[in-house]
Parts: C-alpha cells; structure tokens; sequence
C-alpha cells in the first residue's frame, strides 16, 4: 500500500471514529445543533423586529450562528481525546500526523455542513429570505466557508487541546484568524441572494478557495510539531 | 554599552524628528495639522508588522533548532509588536477623527487590518502565559505565529476587496504621504520618524530579549531548586528529571534544550 | 475639539507610551537580575 493510501485511509478512520462517537453519542451533536438555533433566534431578539433589517443582516447572522457552532464542535473533537490519554495513543501509531490532521479536519467540516443543513433553512423563515433560488450558490459557499473553518479550528483545537483555559482560548485563537473567511463567505452570501449585481462572488469564492487551500496546508504542515512530545 | 548608546541615540532622534513633524514641516493643505499624526503612526504600523515577521521568523528558527534562544526573541518582538500595533491604531484613531469626522471607519483597510493584527498578537501573548514548559511554549507560540503570519496577507486582500469598487484615494486619505510624489518636506518627515522609530524598536528588542533570557534563566533556575530538593542523586543541571507535578522540562543553559516526552497533565 | 488637540493626543500618547514602555522594560530587567542575584546565593 502505497504511503498516500495509507495516509488517506488513516485519515478516514479516525473520522470515521469521531463520526460514530459524535452519532453514539447524539447528545453532544444536538446539543451544538440546538445550540446554533437558539443564536440566530437571540439575533432575531437583538436586530429586530423590523424584517427589513433582519434580512439585511441575515448573511452575517447565518455565518456567526455557524462560527459560534462550529468552535463548540471542532474543539469537542479533540477533547475526546483527552480521556483515557487517547491522543497518545494516537501517537504511537506509526501513522504521519498530517493523517490525525485531515481526518479530524474532516469530520469538523462534515459537523459545519450539518450545521449549514440546519441554519440556512432557518435563516430564510427567521429572516425571511428567499434562498430557494439561490440554493445551488449558497451550498458552495457553505462548502468552501465549512472546509477553511474546520481547517483553521481543527489546528487551533490542536494547540489548546491541553492548556488551561481552553474553553476561552479556542474562540480566542480562532475568531482573528477567520475573520477573512467570515468577511468573504457573508460577502459571497449577500451577493448570492441578491443576484449578485455587481458580479463579486466569483472574487468572494476565489478568496474562500485560497483560504481554505492555505489554511489547509499551514495546518496539516505544523500539526505534527503539535502532537509530537 | 554599545546598546546603551544606541538607546540615547534612539531617544535623540526620535525628540528631533518629533520637533521636525510638529513644528518645521508644514501643514498638509488638505488636511492640515492632523496630517501630522501620520509621521508617528505610519512608523508605529511599519514596526508592528516587522515585529510581527521577526516573531514569524523566530519561531521558524525554534521548530528547526530548537534553540531557545529564537523563542526568546520571538516573545521579545511579539510585546513590543503589541505595543506598536496599540501606538498605530491609537494614531489611526487620532487621525480619523478630525480628517474623517470618525475615531473609526470600517472602509479604511489598514486600520481594520491592524485591529486584527492586534487580537493576534494578544492571542499568541496569552497563549504563551498558559503554558509553563519552555520547550511546549515555544513550540505551541511558534506554531501558532506561523499561521497568524500566513493569514495576514489573506486579511489584507479581503479587506481591501471589502470595501469594494469605490476606493479612489482622495485628498482625505492616508495613502497620500506614501505616495513618492509627495513634497519632500513631508516624505523627509516620514523617513525620519520612521528611522528614528525603528532605532528605538532596536534598543527595545535588545532589552526586551535579555529580560526573556534573564527570566528563563530564573524559571529554570527554580526547577534546579526543586530539583535539588527532591533528589540527591540528581547531577548538575545540565541533567533532566521529573517534577512532582509530572510535567517534565529539558533543563540546560537555555541554549540547546529538546523536551523529552511529557506526561498527560 | 480643535485638530490640535488630536496632534497632541496623538503624539503624546505614543512618545509616552514608548516611554513609559521602555522605563517598564528596565525595570522588569533589573528586578530579575536582582533575585538571581540573591537567589544564587542561596542556590
């Protein structure tokens, strides 16, 4: 078997792991789901009730409701490990680290697109949105925005796996980092919804790509320092 | 001493470039003497940002030789790039107010970017406070500096895309001092802050990074003492051992230090 | 609040803050030499 197959398939296990305890365990994966709801909801409170503004601002809000969600999830996937010291049981597996990486990447980005799932229908009846015919684009974007996320959270959840005050200093990381992921994927969004009359998007996704594929490679590059002791 | 004499050095050349923005150069037509903010601001985001790539670097320098000396100047040059990054908005700020109207205005790219700047290297600062092996703290701070030094040019386009098509510089822009067709007077007070400012972020480095040395010194020193208490048998410090609480440290005289393998916490 | 108030408020905080900045840096020095000074002794 040839290195690359074996990393890949390393790489699936684990999120194939990750996955069934995230199902076994469905309290956690609805937990975050309830949880993303409820912040939409809170920024109906908090922005309305004037629809007009409400959909105006919908983009932002469907994208914060995802970074708010997501940060819970990407950073509970590392913690499983740390019961039972099975992040050193990962590690003693003579398996390159670029495969824990991908793998727990992986599965992040497979718990934003779930969120996605969730959120965007919520947002088009909270907010009142029509995303029906925009549908196609707004799937990309949730892609492209899921991928650089669960890159960059993935990484981060890595760094404070063991720290003190992790649970704040997850956020702390991340939130700076993604703040151009953010800016492009509610700027691609907008665009979408509206038609997109001034043509941006192609520019929009084009710099959701970028980030993902840098954010990609700076991750899986500098995780093995990470796990290595 | 040759430091002590770049510092006076320093501190003379940034009172006379001082004196020069304020009171030789004249008043910008258009924006009259709030232009004059620009001279310390400029020279304040110039140092932030090399602070910010001498930190980058230094970290690369830690994960290949794993010399603490690199952490070291990496920690240095990431206080002193926090206070520049604060200086910079804080003349942004100063600046924006009476050309613009506003102490912030979200179109303006380098101020946004520079906020972001900031929240990095705060993050990568506190970062460091939580961990309390030097080896795991240089390699945790170095890691996440390298991908705090990769986003910044990705911030840096999207802001800029950010603000979208109506971005003409006008007489009211902050772009007009960098412009090399700029009166000399102007373009003279510029490069001599900047100059003036950058032989002061010298000196501070150099301090800044003998107070990182003194205090790993210190902390090791403090694990010698423990160490010296818990076992006998232990030899001088260039030995490695385990500290009751399980957290292991390469000990050493700071120079080549690799951590042996650390137990779960 | 006229534009010279800003200029002031400008520079000053800057200057003194790199001031204050580079007083703070000497102290902190002084003060970790000092205890190693003395924690050696005791060493």
């Amino acid at each position: 078997m040839s290195v690359l197959r074996r990393n890949v398939s390393v790489a699936l296990a684990i999120a194939r792991k990750d996955a069934i305890a995230e199902v076994r365990g469905k309290q956690a994966a609805v937990s975050t789901l309830t949880f993303a709801a409820l912040v939409l909801l809170l920024f109906g409170f908090a922005l309305g009730p004037d629809p007009r503004r409400l959909a105006d601002a919908a983009p932002g809000l469907l994208w914060l409701g995802l970074v708010f969600a997501g940060l819970l999830a990407v950073g509970r996937f590392h913690e499983v490990e740390t019961e039972d010291g099975a992040l050193e049981q990962l590690t003693l597996y003579p398996v390159d680290r670029r495969s824990i990486y991908a793998g727990k990447a992986a599965i992040g980005a497979l718990a934003m697109l779930v969120l996605g799932a969730l959120l965007v229908p919520l947002m088009a009846i909270l907010f009142a949105v029509d995303v029906v015919h925009a549908l196609p684009v707004l799937a990309l974007t949730v892609v492209l925005g899921a991928i650089g996320f669960a890159a960059v959270g993935t990484f981060y959840a890595g760094v404070t796996v063991r720290m003190r005050a992790r649970e704040v200093m997850l956020p702390l990381l991340v939130l700076p980092i993604v703040a151009p992921l953010l800016l492009a994927a509610v700027k691609a969004t907008s665009a979408a919804l509206t038609g997109d009359p001034f043509g941006e998007l192609p520019a929009w996704l084009e710099l959701l790509a970028g980030f993902d594929v840098v954010m990609l490679i700076a991750g899986a590059g500098t995780y093995g320092f990470l796990v290595e002791e | 001493m040759k430091t002590r004499i770049l510092g006076i050095v320093a501190l003379l050349a940034v009172v006379a470039a001082t004196l020069f923005g304020l009171f030789v150069v004249p008043a910008d037509l258009n924006q009259g003497d709030a232009q004059r903010i620009m001279y310390p601001h400029v020279a304040s985001a110039w140092l932030a940002y090399l602070s910010f790539g001498v930190t980058a670097l230094a970290g690369i320098g830690w994960l290949i030789r794993r010399d603490l000396r690199f952490d070291s100047v990496a920690v240095a040059s990431a206080e002193i790039g926090v206070v520049f990054t604060a200086f910079a908005i804080w003349g942004g700020m100063m600046w924006a107010r009476p050309v613009w109207g506003v102490f912030w205005q979200w179109e303006d790219p380098r101020l946004t970017t520079t906020a972001l700047l900031l929240a990095l290297y705060v993050g990568y600062l506190l970062l460091r406070r939580l961990s309390d092996d030097p080896a795991r703290r240089a390699t945790r701070a170095s890691v996440v500096g390298l991908v705090a030094a990769v986003d910044m040019p990705i911030v840096h386009f999207s802001v800029i895309w950010w603000r979208g098509l109506h971005q003409a510089p006008t007489f009211l822009s902050p772009d007009k001092i960098l412009n090399p067709s700029a009166p000399l007077p102007f373009v003279l007070a510029l490069v001599g802050m900047l100059g003036a400012f950058t032989l002061a972020w010298a000196w501070l480095l150099i301090r800044r990074y003998q107070l990182a040395r003194a205090e790993l010194a210190r902390e090791e020193a403090v694990r010698g003492g423990l160490i010296r208490k818990a076992s006998r048998s232990a030899s001088s410090s260039t030995a490695s051992s385990s500290l009751p609480t399980g957290d292991v440290a390469g000990a050493g005289g700071g120079t080549q230090s690799k951590a042996p393998a650390e137990a779960a916490r | 609040m006229s534009d010279v108030a800003f200029v002031i408020a400008g520079y000053g905080v800057i200057l003194g803050g790199l001031a204050a900045y580079a007083a703070l840096l000497l102290r902190r020095l002084a003060r970790v030499r000092e205890d190693r000074r003395s924690g050696d002794d005791r060493g």
